[in-house]
């Protein structure tokens, strides 16, 4: 007979957890000695607006979020990357990780193939780039090649990407020269309040997990405050597990630059945590996370990041709804269930992610849809209500379109508790939503502040 | 495939409706918690709002969202001044779109914040589950 209880969790993406960071303030003065030149990290603009900041990847990359990368991409590992989604070492991972920079200021730094760079953020040493190779990129086709067109990816993408799309921008802004090797954290960053507690690199959830005896543990992808329909699903999706319900919920946020009219970071991981807080799900069953990455909006693609990040953390199962991280009408709407249940050949997948060669351990749960429905008097899940005409749909830009005329959305749709923390953010930053002078303001405070570090002497020239 | 376009239905705004036709258009949602008013409108006509706004967009209901606060309320007043749901109406409203343009300017940089108590959530976190590493 086949074991069908889960009794460990998934081991890391490649099969080891990268963890790049030097809390020996010893060590990184040693390492710091070995940089040929200093580099002060910049945001990536669109239009004038950040759309990235690379160190957000670093952050991702160091703490074991992305492994196995273990920096930013070699132009073999881009070009296996957009081919055909897998590293060159034959690992699954969807995203071109690059650490980029200008043409001006490459000639300013002076260094080339085999030189140490050290970053710096907010003005302090933050991390170590070891330069293995420099080359250029086209940056649009970077960007078209990434996301796909309707040409090449028929059976998912509907219309080819332009500038409506922020994940497009951000890989269209990106500086032609790159700096491909590895990142280490020389100055481990101090995560600002309220994103601390959130603070869940893969290493401590797991154990954290192993702590509160979780085997079977299911991830919620979320860049919303949430509403009852989510709520509805986390606590449906979770019925999956082994003998009995996933041991645990791990919601996880996606925290970085967001599209201008999206909640702020801020209210979406308090909104989460007042799930718990007020009760609607036991905190001892229920972990609110997140992963420092401005999110492209790559619906299946983005799918894979989510993957790759949540089987890192631990995480056995994953739910996908319909438009999964998506924006707009360029990815057909069930392109990821399209993708965890019979593959995207033209993406590199002839077969489910789970099922192919350097693949995932984490397994889907393909989740059609919940609504509101009066007749049956509970968020219905959509393939068993029919009493169309009666229920009524979530939509995000519906609430937030009600708070932007002062409507307080009710109950039904919002928790109370979980509206307030949407006011309370208000009452913070004078607006419930990303507007330009928000994004502008979060881009200098970040996530993280630095604490103070000398430079060695040769690189304070 | 036609889009929408809703509009919430407050009790200010069905008192300005009252006796006409359009009160018994009036839709509950959500089992009553909220009432509203949908003019559907052709594709063509639904980009064109988009195009008007840079955060508006089709959600996965095909309904018009994310347009700003005061062009909803120019919708409602088109809507009740020609007693209509056709699409006219929001066709009228696009062509008035410059009488609110400070309004939408405004709408972009500020939102007055609801008179709401949230002591009680105040209170609920000062002892968080989580804590920090």
């Amino acid at each position: 007979m086949p074991e069908v209880r889960i009794k460990t969790l998934p081991p890391p993406h490649g099969g080891k957890l990268v963890e790049r960071v030097v809390r020996d303030p010893q060590m990184a003065m040693k390492l710091m000695q070995k940089c040929s030149a200093v580099y002060d990290i910049k945001p990536t603009l669109f239009k004038g607006n950040p759309v990235r900041n690379v160190y957000r990847e670093i952050m991702s990359v160091c703490y074991g979020f992305f492994s196995p990368v273990e920096g930013s991409m070699t132009k073999a590992d881009l070009e296996s990357v957009l081919e055909r989604r897998r590293l060159t070492s034959g690992w699954v991972f969807p995203y071109p990780i690059l650490f980029d920079i200008s043409e001006e200021d490459f000639k300013k730094l002076g260094v080339g193939a085999g030189d140490w760079l050290l970053l710096r953020l907010k003005g302090e040493p933050f991390a170590i780039l070891e330069i293995e190779e420099v080359y250029e990129i086209v940056p649009g086709d970077v960007a078209i090649r990434t996301f796909g067109t309707p040409d090449k990816n028929p059976e998912v993408v509907k219309v080819p990407f332009d500038q409506k799309h922020t994940g497009y921008n951000i890989y269209c802004s990106l500086n032609p020269i790159i700096l491909a090797g590895k990142y280490t954290i020389i100055n481990e960053p101090k995560l600002r309040e309220p994103f601390n507690r959130f603070w869940y690199p893969p290493k401590r959830s797991r154990e954290e997990f192993t702590k509160r005896g979780w085997t079977t543990v299911i991830a919620h992808q979320t860049r919303n405050v949430p509403h009852t329909g989510h709520e509805a699903l986390m606590k449906n999706a979770a019925y999956i597990g082994d003998i009995k319900p996933c041991d645990g919920i791990v919601v996880n946020a996606i925290v970085g630059a967001k599209r201008i009219g999206d909640f702020p970071d801020e209210a979406i991981v308090e909104g989460h945590e007042m799930v718990h807080l007020a009760g609607y799900i036991k905190p001892e069953r229920h972990l609110v996370t997140f992963t420092l990455w401005d999110m492209r909006y790559g619906n299946p693609i983005e799918s894979l990041i989510h993957a790759v990040i949540r089987q890192n953390m631990g995480i056995s199962f994953h739910m996908f709804g319909r438009d999964h991280a998506a924006l707009g009408e360029y990815y057909d709407i069930f392109a990821t269930q399209t993708l965890w249940s019979k593959g995207i050949p033209s993406f590199g997948f002839e077969e489910p992610p789970y099922m192919v060669d350097g693949g995932f351990y984490i397994r889907p749960q393909n989740i059609e849809e919940f609504w509101f429905c009066p007749k049956c008097k509970e968020f219905a899940y959509s393939a068993n209500c029919s009493h169309k005409g009666i229920y009524s749909r979530y939509s995000g830009s519906f609430i937030r379109g009600l708070i932007n005329e002062g409507v307080m959305p009710p109950p039904e749709i919002y928790r109370p508790e979980v509206y307030k923390v949407v006011v309370k953010w208000w009452q913070k930053f004078g607006y419930p939503f990303n507007n330009e002078k928000y994004l502008k303001e979060r881009e200098e405070r970040l996530e993280v502040d630095l604490p103070h570090m000398e430079l060695p002497a040769h690189l304070k020239k | 495939m036609a889009k929408f376009f809703g509009v919430v239905i407050d009790e200010k705004r069905l008192a300005a409706i009252k006796g006409t036709p359009l009160e018994e258009k009036v839709e509950p949602i959500f089992g009553g918690a909220l009432k509203r008013l949908v003019v559907e409108v052709p594709d063509d006509l639904g980009q064109k709002v988009i195009d008007q706004f840079t955060k508006a967009r089709f959600d996965a209901r095909g309904f018009i969202e994310e347009t700003p606060a005061s062009f909803k309320r120019l919708v409602f007043k088109k809507i009740a001044e020609m007693k209509s749901l056709g699409p006219e109406v929001i066709e009228a409203a696009v062509a008035e779109i410059p009488s609110i343009k400070d309004d939408i300017a405004k709408e972009d940089k500020e939102l007055p914040i609801p008179d709401v108590d949230i002591s009680d959530v105040l209170e609920l976190q000062k002892n968080p589950v989580q804590k920090p590493a």
